[in-house]
């Protein structure tokens, strides 16, 4: 046995027999090779010291030409020139394994004459790059990046995301700020509350109002800003918002503070301020923190398309933009391949997936004359086909289109705390204003009236309020991440606990999504490692079922000859002289042998010289817990409705086998999409659970759109929930989970509503001191988020 | 005891805090906490090295924002 060695640049092992030898290093591949070369050559073999045992991906792919990224069109879309006249561009960098990785596409770039800027983020591989363009030109730059093993892709930064990015930054700066201050003022606080028991002498008391003043004054007019403008907006709608009570609040006792302080007599009430501000500033940062990033999801779409295609021009293959293929264009498709265009096949043809579109699980077999579908894939057909429409009408860019207005049109759930929140800040503020009327008629002098009356709104500050939805959410949203499913936003969470109709896919939600052997019989002994071979040299679904079932240890691959595949038969090929077939009825007929083995379910026949020796049953399998779910659903008022793509004997099948009452067979991507649409008018409440493509429509209508985390990646971005380990059972935990959570925003709710209806009479009647109020305030807050916390222990229970 | 102790060190600490305030206030604004494993890893690998490139780079930045000009 030879030894393994690792390969000095990717680190991965291999027989040191096959590696290139070179001096005292060893490499894979002269990929490998070329990259360790050139980062010595530029200083950069730092590299490898900070990567550690690290193993990177060998730098064999072949890419493109990089002289596309200088297309002027290409500049238009994801280049934009900054005022200094810099250009500048956001990448998506693969092959990222490691910080040393960052490491060293920052330090490339950064040699290279004519970057200014290149900062990589590690956490999602994205990159942000400025350069001078008449020195340096991006193809270069992407050269650069292929050069050291890595490679880059654009996506739009939207102005979006990058309006999403600032939110959260500015409100992490005003946090900060607020946060602090409220740390200082609570100590000074202290030797107040100490005062006011034991005695202070005024001039005291004037400096520590002084040293509170100065503090609370930049929480007020920075950190506060963002509700005084929230309260400005809420106004000019006419809408009484919690902004308006906050900044009212805050506004009015850092008045009176001041005041008090001029005036040296009396109770300052700055620590108040400070506090109101802190407290609900932290709430509003957590619900901006748990919201979905929308600008994602677009991106990925567009990566997902090729862009160019191999036309025939002039008897010649070539590749063409796919922009540029017009109708009438012949364009070539070979196995594996996406189709992108829509067309007539000319020559060829061969088995498609149409799952994309139809959700149909079996592949479809198109010969000359037929159509293809842009949105397919071409599994085993080598074809040529004449576009019948170009790309901008094609279905592809059809669904797309549909799926972008999906998204802005999806309907918004008003949260309950927010309709809350108004009423309560209408009340408050008309109970103050009462307040400092009963008191000034009544009469006393008007210092004590408005002390009294900015008492009531400073006992009645919506800390509490503002804290019962995120900190709940937040909790929600970390139980549901341990056990896989990812909410995106946390208004997810109510939404879903008041779900009327579960609209389920059956391939690949209900049922497993690929055919797997139920029974084999066996005719005749036979070597399994023919059929081995045979099936193991398919990708067809069914050949991918029949190698599943068998046991790899026992096996060994063998050599055939004339291998060939007959499209929507089989594969038939030669061994030893013997002729061996594997595939369904058709070929086994195409051979003139006779069969009478019938079944309801997918058959696969393997017949070896001229006899059938096995037959396998395969059949799409229904995921665990499909049935438990339905009836558990049931019991708590959701009607489960199953919508596919599939023939209507298919779906009754599975419906009847889970106990689904309602089901729609035969359902296109748009058929999916106004079903949903239907329910909404029926002012129905609407999750929809699917996985590939064919569902990303009803996905993105419905309220909650649940994705399974092996589905495609666009219907895994288009959604809100996604169930990372694929079970039914997590679906389940999903429900529980946004329905523990709503309770436990209501009784937030409810304990701060309380906690205010009882201290409010006192602060109307004048009894509330300032050390009561901010008691009162922070044991409230502290209600409420240990409130939150019982979820865990609550779920434990069952 | 003078009040003019507690004046002088209230002023002090509270201007002592807001020097770091504003000195984590920049940090933020900068992006140096955007990227949370780039953070610590700088913290955990950069050098004499790394740091005098990054000077050279923010050199070479203002270089060329001096000379450039593009048509």
């Amino acid at each position: 046995m030879s030894e393994q060695i690792a390969c000095t640049h990717c680190h991965l092992e291999f027989k040191k027999s096959v590696m290139i030898e070179d001096g005292e290093n060893y490499f894979c591949c002269n990929g490998c090779q070329g990259v360790y070369h050139l980062l010595s050559d530029e200083g950069l073999d730092g590299f490898y010291e900070k990567m550690g045992s690290t193993t990177l991906t060998p730098p064999t792919q072949q890419y493109e030409d990089s002289a596309n990224f200088d297309a002027p069109a290409f500049y238009d879309k994801f280049v934009k020139v900054d005022n200094d006249g810099f250009h500048k561009v956001s990448l998506i960098i693969e092959g990222i394994h490691c910080s040393a990785c960052v490491w060293l596409n920052e330090k490339a770039l950064h040699k290279m004459e004519g970057v200014i800027e290149a900062d990589i983020n590690f956490t999602n591989n994205k990159a942000t790059i400025v350069w001078a363009d008449d020195v340096v030109k991006l193809s270069g730059i992407i050269d650069m990046i292929r050069a050291i093993g890595y490679n880059a892709y654009p996506y739009d930064a939207s102005i979006q995301e990058a309006h999403a990015n600032a939110e959260r930054k500015d409100y992490y700066l005003r946090m900060t700020v607020a946060i602090f201050a409220t740390m200082n003022i609570m100590w000074i606080a202290v030797a107040q509350y100490a005062g006011y028991f034991t005695g202070i002498a005024q001039d005291m008391k004037t400096i520590l109002n002084v040293a509170e003043g100065v503090l609370a004054t930049p929480v007020l007019v920075y950190s506060g800003w963002i509700f005084f403008r929230g309260a400005y907006y809420g106004l000019k709608n006419r809408v009484v918002n919690m902004d308006l009570l906050v900044a009212t609040g805050a506004l009015l006792t850092y008045i009176y503070s001041v005041y008090i302080t001029i005036l040296q007599s009396g109770e300052a009430y700055f620590d108040s301020v400070t506090m109101i501000i802190t407290f609900v500033l932290v709430g509003k940062f957590l619900e901006v923190l748990s919201k979905k990033n929308a600008a994602d999801t677009l991106d990925v779409i567009g990566k997902n398309l090729p862009s160019e295609v191999t036309v025939v021009k002039n008897g010649e293959t070539t590749s063409c933009n796919l922009n540029d293929v017009g109708v009438g264009d012949i364009v070539v498709i070979s196995t594996g391949e996406k189709v992108l265009l829509d067309g007539e096949i000319i020559k060829g043809n061969g088995s498609f997936d149409e799952s994309s579109l139809t959700g149909e699980s079996e592949p479809i077999f198109k010969d000359v004359g037929d159509k293809v579908v842009s949105g397919t894939i071409s599994i085993d057909a080598d074809i040529y086909f004449r576009t019948t429409k170009d790309f901008q009408h094609s279905t592809l860019s059809n669904l797309i289109a549909l799926l972008e207005s999906a998204i802005t049109k999806k309907p918004k759930i008003e949260q309950m705390a927010n309709k809350l929140s108004e009423y309560f800040s209408s009340t408050i503020l008309l109970l103050s204003f009462a307040t400092f009327l009963g008191w000034y008629f009544y009469p006393h002098s008007f210092e004590i009236s408005f002390m009294v009356a900015i008492s009531v709104i400073v006992i009645a500050c919506p800390c509490a309020l503002a804290l019962a939805t995120p900190v709940a959410t937040l909790v929600g949203l970390s139980l549901g991440a341990k056990k896989g499913i990812l909410f995106k936003e946390a208004g997810h969470l109510e939404t879903m606990a008041k779900v009327d109709v579960l609209v389920l896919d059956k391939t690949g939600t209900i049922t497993v999504g690929k055919p797997e052997v139920i029974t084999e019989k066996i005719v005749k002994e036979f070597d399994k490692n023919i059929l081995y071979s045979i099936v193991k040299a398919s990708k067809h679904p069914v050949s991918a079922g029949v190698l599943g079932f068998i046991d790899k240890e026992e096996v060994q691959e063998v050599v055939l000859e004339e291998y060939t595949q007959i499209a929507s038969a089989g594969i038939s090929a030669i061994y030893n002289g013997y002729s061996v077939l594997g595939g369904n009825l058709k070929l086994m007929k195409q051979h003139n042998i006779d069969i009478s083995y019938e079944s309801d379910n997918t058959l696969f026949y393997f017949a070896f010289n001229g006899e059938v020796v096995a037959i396998y049953e395969l059949r799409d399998k229904l995921k665990e817990g499909a049935k438990e779910l339905v009836s558990n659903l049931a019991k708590k008022g959701i009607e489960t409705i199953l919508l596919t793509g599939d023939h209507t004997k298919t779906a009754q099948k599975v419906a009847d086998e889970v106990g689904i009452k309602e089901y729609r067979a035969e359902q296109t991507p748009e058929d999916k999409s106004l079903f949903i649409e239907k329910l909404h008018k029926e002012k129905k409440m609407v999750v929809m659970v699917g996985d590939g493509v064919n569902d990303i429509l009803a996905l993105a209508q419905a309220d909650i759109g649940i994705v399974m985390g092996s589905g495609s990646d666009i219907a895994v971005d288009v959604s809100d929930v996604v169930l990372l380990n694929d079970t039914l059972k997590s679906l389940e935990d999903a429900l529980k989970i946004s329905r523990t959570t709503y309770g436990l925003i209501k009784q937030n709710l409810g304990i701060s509503l309380v906690y205010n209806a009882m201290t409010i009479p006192l602060a109307m009647s004048g009894y509330i001191i300032p050390l009561v109020a901010a008691i009162s305030m922070s044991v409230s807050s502290l209600l409420v988020v240990g409130n939150s916390m019982r979820i865990q222990l609550k779920w434990k229970k069952g | 005891m003078d009040s003019w102790i507690i004046e002088m060190m209230l002023g002090a600490s509270i201007f002592l805090g807001a020097l770091a305030l504003l000195a984590v206030l920049w940090a933020i604004k900068n992006g140096q906490f955007d990227d949370k494993e780039k953070f610590l890893n700088a913290a955990k690998f950069d050098g004499v090295e790394d740091l005098n490139d990054a000077v050279d780079l923010q050199k070479k930045k203002e270089q060329m924002k001096k000379e450039y000009r593009p048509e």
